[in-house]
């Protein structure tokens, strides 16, 4: 072998290496991985079984065609479930991000105080889904809960929260805004990577506070919001435990979040098929929301590697 | 004028911690339940003062079951989540990296992809899942619930790409005419100044990890290797008796490493504390 | 070029391979040390059950048997406890226990089912039919003398048999359903207390007199027992003796054909709602356990209880100086039928995957006729079926419990049809579920309580199409 063949296969070798391709491929590696060995089979299954009548305890699948999804079509129950869903995620994340932004942009000042408060702030947030917890939230809008008797002593009449259908999803919807802490620290990290000199320019230009805020803080930070926006709307959409463990979908199903329907299907009332079916069209609904996010995001999202 | 300064941080620090007190009032409530016996928690008051002291919750809660008490549990807990923690971060990142910053041809399916395994219930992925590791030998044991932690987290491989997005491509191309590499660009620039990003993972999956009960609940079968968030289950039960008081003080036991691990990390998220290098 | 690109992903894998080789090399290592150094558990978990199998084929003496079941902490310790008595006295018995809390024992049992390997030993209730395929009978060892039901009454083993009597399981506990009251709110609304034969107008008159006269509740619910012990049992009470059952008794259809036998029932339920006798659906998601009953609270007169929570109750309320009674459930006419049942609380079964059924069989033997055992366990999970053990707990036994004891001698003396259904389809929960919806439609006054009777008739029909 002559040096000069050496020369041109170790010249290929790194072409090869530091190919886009290639470098690609290999930092994707254990996300490709994964998906292949632990996601895509569940996945296939899960589309295939939404064809059949499979239940968990027997374990027999037997083919049924477009059956599951005929019969959605006239289950009162899901499309209850799909409204209250949707009414929870469009309340819920506005909300959550809104509030999980503001306090974020409160707390970046450097003050020793702000561990503390933050602190504070997310708390809420490590307490998760526990049965304490759920026992707090069904105490404080009992009917003799805190907040009846605050109505009380301000000469109001008591609210039935749990027992009135128009109601019953509100305190889930508070529960999921009081547990924002992910959303506020992931704003903090996003607020932390803005160029303190950016703020600095702006003040020599005679900004404000609040014009600093939409003209600084609220661009600069855009990819985070995107991000933030996307993944709290589709975690909504799979909100589970609240509904779960303090209403159990009552009263007469006005908080039976699809997540709670799929997961009464496929375990309680076992009928795994039904659930796979409804699973799916989940997915294609949330795939259309994200699909609009993104479409509208370009208006709005300000990019510092493209720009 | 100084007053006014003065009057208007008394405000804020007043109004942040007047809310703040409202916002943890529930998990004061949790806190003191856990002195308190299980009438006076049923009966529902809401007073967070203990009308007497019941510290026995917390040795009734700490000696387990059968034999096993909490420290195993804590300890199991706190083994796995490391670890899983420790996995999500290196390899969401190197994923994170791979999509936003190289140009291979099929990334956008695989970012497709990364979404969509967020966008079906878990209840029905379960059970095909567990089968795939069941049939690989791989239960009951901790393989399970690690293993998927190595291969990227679709939620933070998407926040990393975010994040990433807001690194100067100058930078990357400065580098490139230094004569780096992508590899060596991942490794000295872009992971460093992720830093953010990578605390706020940390912080989230910590947590998440060590509050994650399905999990656990499927794969492990000796009470020995139980996690704290299943056994903190075990003390209720709805049909006979449930022991709220031991239940509440193991929750709030449950509470500290998470709140340790916040306390230390959240640090690098204030402005001011630590350069980002992206900075002057 | 669609080669190219082929080899090129080929290579760009394997590249990736050795790469990540030695970023997940050290993340295995790590795995491992973590494993090793801080939990012998998952180890432990595969050693043993190599150890298990290997030395089940060898020897043949040494046996490892898996066991699980749901409840409190109180059941896992005293469980555990019987167990180990177990193999002190059995050397050559190894058992491996898991327990769990009610939902996830379900959830964790339907994972196993999907891999075929159900615990050797396992808990059920009445929901048993869904797991047919995975409970292996119990007959043949009865035969062959390794299980001992000599202390059994007929009666008793009826609890666990399907229709056509193949011995499913050996029950925990004897159970029936009761009303628990607190005569002292009766005697304030001046209110007659309740007798063996009272109606659903007396229950129904007495709660509404309660509801006036004190502001309580008259009657409380609890979970799904409004279903099982009233509306289910309501349809068993009309008619002769067993001529009608809700389903029927070889659970493939309806055990009644005119959907209106429970419109009645349903409209007392939505009346008592609307009266303020019986909780709305806000204060019934107040209730969560048993413990926090309004009637424990001091806010209802009555409750529905399965009669093994009765002592638990009991308790709670003499600790706040009240006293509790047990009324039997109320009948359509004063003279007609009772339908109670004897039922089983939850039973213990061998499982078809299983490769030590006969050992497992043994255990669940002892575990129902061992004296020392069941003095360990309390009679936690109900009242004995074995005589003797019985005879030898109610001998010592609580206040509460001494009450429960002799109602439950009271009502099995009451007629009960020749066969009698025992189980609960699968599916009936999702019935339950609407049921419990459709009283609160017809509450706030969506449907009627006839249109209610239809529905409820039509899903559970449906169950067995």
């Amino acid at each position: 072998m002559t040096a000069q063949t050496q020369q041109l296969k170790k010249k290929t070798w790194s072409r090869f290496l530091y190919s886009d391709e290639t470098v690609g491929h290999v930092f994707a590696f254990p996300f490709i991985f994964g998906f292949i060995c632990f996601s895509l089979i569940p996945i296939v299954m899960s589309f295939y079984y939404a064809f059949t009548n499979y239940s968990l305890g027997s374990k027999q699948a037997t083919f049924v065609g477009a059956e599951n999804f005929t019969r959605l079509l006239s289950d009162e129950i899901f499309w209850k479930s799909l409204t209250k869903t949707l009414q929870y995620v469009l309340f819920s994340v506005p909300l959550k991000l809104t509030f999980a932004l503001l306090v974020a942009f409160v707390l970046t000042r450097s003050s020793k105080m702000v561990t503390l408060y933050r602190s504070l702030y997310y708390l809420p947030s490590l307490v998760g889904g526990s049965v304490a917890v759920a026992l707090v939230w069904k105490q404080l809008f009992a009917r003799k809960g805190l907040f009846n008797s605050i109505l009380v002593d301000a000469g109001l009449s008591r609210i039935n929260w749990f027992g009135d259908e128009a109601l019953a999803i509100y305190p889930l919807i508070l529960m999921s805004v009081w547990q924002f802490g992910s959303s506020m620290i992931i704003f903090a990290a996003g607020l932390k990577e803005i160029p303190e000199s950016y703020y600095e320019a702006a003040e020599i230009d005679g900004a404000n506070g609040v014009k600093r805020f939409f003209y600084i803080t609220l661009p600069c930070l855009s990819p985070i919001i995107l991000y933030n926006l996307i993944m709290q709307t589709i975690s909504a959409f799979m909100t589970f435990t609240q509904a779960f463990i303090i209403t159990g979908g009552g009263p007469n199903n006005s908080t039976m979040l699809y997540a709670l329907y799929v997961y009464n299907q496929a375990f309680k009332y076992n009928n795994m098929g039904y659930a796979c079916a409804m699973s799916w069209v989940m997915l294609i609904v949330m795939s259309l929301i994200t699909l609009i996010i993104f479409k509208t995001s370009k208006m709005w999202v300000f990019s510092e590697s493209e720009s | 004028m100084k007053t006014k300064r003065v009057i208007s941080k008394t405000l804020y620090h007043v109004l942040v911690l007047a809310f703040g007190f409202i916002m943890v009032y529930p998990v004061l409530w949790m806190i003191s339940g856990s002195f308190k016996d299980n009438a006076e928690i049923l009966r529902g008051t809401l007073s967070l003062i203990p009308q007497n002291l019941k510290l026995s919750n917390y040795t009734t809660g700490w000696s387990g079951f059968g034999g096993i008490t909490f420290a195993t549990f804590f300890k199991n807990s706190f083994v796995i989540t490391t670890v899983a923690t420790f996995g999500c971060v290196v390899s969401s990142a190197l994923v994170a990296y791979a999509l936003s910053r190289v140009k291979f041809r099929d990334r956008k399916f695989w970012f497709i992809c990364m979404l969509a395994t967020m966008m079906l219930p878990t209840q029905v992925i379960m059970i095909p899942q567990y089968l795939i590791y069941y049939r690989l030998g791989l239960v009951p044991g901790y393989v399970p619930l690690i293993l998927p932690y190595f291969c990227g987290q679709a939620f933070f491989i998407y926040q990393m790409m975010q994040f990433m997005q807001g690194i100067p491509k100058e930078l990357d191309e400065a580098a490139k005419i230094d004569g780096c590499s992508k590899y060596r660009i991942f490794t000295s620039i872009i992971f460093p100044l992720l830093k953010p990003s990578i605390v706020t993972t940390i912080i989230i999956q910590f947590y998440w990890k060590w509050d994650d009960y399905m999990g656990p609940l499927l794969y492990l079968s000796r009470p020995k290797s139980y996690t704290a968030s299943i056994a903190i289950k075990l003390f209720a039960d709805a049909a006979s008796v449930t022991d709220y008081g031991a239940m509440f003080a193991m929750s709030t036991l449950s509470l500290i490493p998470v709140f340790l691990i916040f306390l230390v990390f959240n640090r690098y998220l204030v402005q001011g504390v630590g350069t980002s290098g992206l900075k002057g | 070029m669609k080669k190219k690109m082929a080899s090129l992903f080929l290579a760009a894998v394997m590249g990736s391979t050795v790469l990540a080789g030695c970023g997940s090399s050290k993340d295995a290592a790590q795995d491992t040390t973590a494993a090793a150094e801080t939990t012998e558990a998952a180890a432990e978990d595969t050693a043993a059950d190599a150890e298990d199998t290997a030395a089940a084929e060898s020897t043949g003496d040494a046996v490892n048997l898996r066991m699980a079941w749901w409840g409190s902490q109180t059941r896992h310790d005293r469980t555990i406890a019987a167990i180990e008595l177990y193999e002190k006295e059995n050397p050559d018995v190894h058992i491996e226990y898991e327990f769990y809390s009610f939902d996830d024992y379900f959830t964790k049992l339907k994972t196993l089912v999907a891999s075929d390997e159900v615990w050797d030993i396992f808990q059920l209730g009445g929901n048993f039919p869904e797991y047919m395929d995975k409970i292996c009978p119990l007959d043949d060892y009865i035969d062959s003398g390794i299980v001992d039901v000599s202390k059994f009454s007929e009666a008793n083993l009826a609890t666990t048999q399907t229709t056509d009597g193949v011995q499913l399981g050996l029950t925990n506990g004897i159970n029936t359903y009761g009303i628990a009251y607190e005569p002292a709110q009766f005697e304030a609304a001046g209110v007659d207390l309740p007798t063996d034969d009272w109606t659903w107008d007396d229950y129904k008159a007495a709660a509404d007199a309660i509801a006036e006269n004190t502001g309580n509740f008259g009657s409380s619910t609890f979970l799904t027992s409004d279903f099982i012990a009233g509306c289910s049992t309501y349809i068993g009470q009309q008619g002769s003796l067993g001529e009608y059952s809700f389903f029927n008794l070889d659970l493939t259809g309806m055990g009644f054909d005119d959907p209106q036998m429970l419109t009645p029932y349903i409209q007392m339920r939505a009346d008592m709602i609307n009266s303020g006798s019986y909780p709305d659906a806000g204060a019934s998601a107040e209730v969560t356990n048993i413990e926090n009953d309004f009637l424990v609270t001091g806010e209802a007169a009555m409750t529905w209880v399965a009669v093994n929570q009765f002592p638990t109750i009991y308790d709670a309320c003499q600790d706040q100086g009240r006293t509790l009674a047990l009324a039997t459930v109320p009948k359509v006419t004063k003279d007609g039928n009772s339908g109670a049942m004897m039922q089983s609380s939850q039973m213990l079964c061998v499982s078809q995957d299983s490769e030590n059924k006969e050992a497992a069989a043994a255990f669940i033997s002892w575990f129902e006729n061992s004296k020392e055992c069941n003095e360990i366990l309390q009679a936690e999970r109900g009242i004995p079926a074995n005589e003797d053990v019985r005879a030898d707990l109610s001998a010592n036994s609580t206040e509460g419990q001494k009450i429960m004891y002799d109602f439950v001698d009271k009502v099995s003396q009451f007629p009960t049809p020749d066969k009698i259904n025992v189980l609960s389809p699968a599916g009936q929960d999702e019935v339950v579920d609407n049921y419990l919806n459709y009283i609160q439609q017809v509450a706030s006054g969506e449907l009627t309580a006839a249109e209610a009777a239809d529905k409820t008739y039509a899903d559970a029909e449906a169950i067995f199409q």
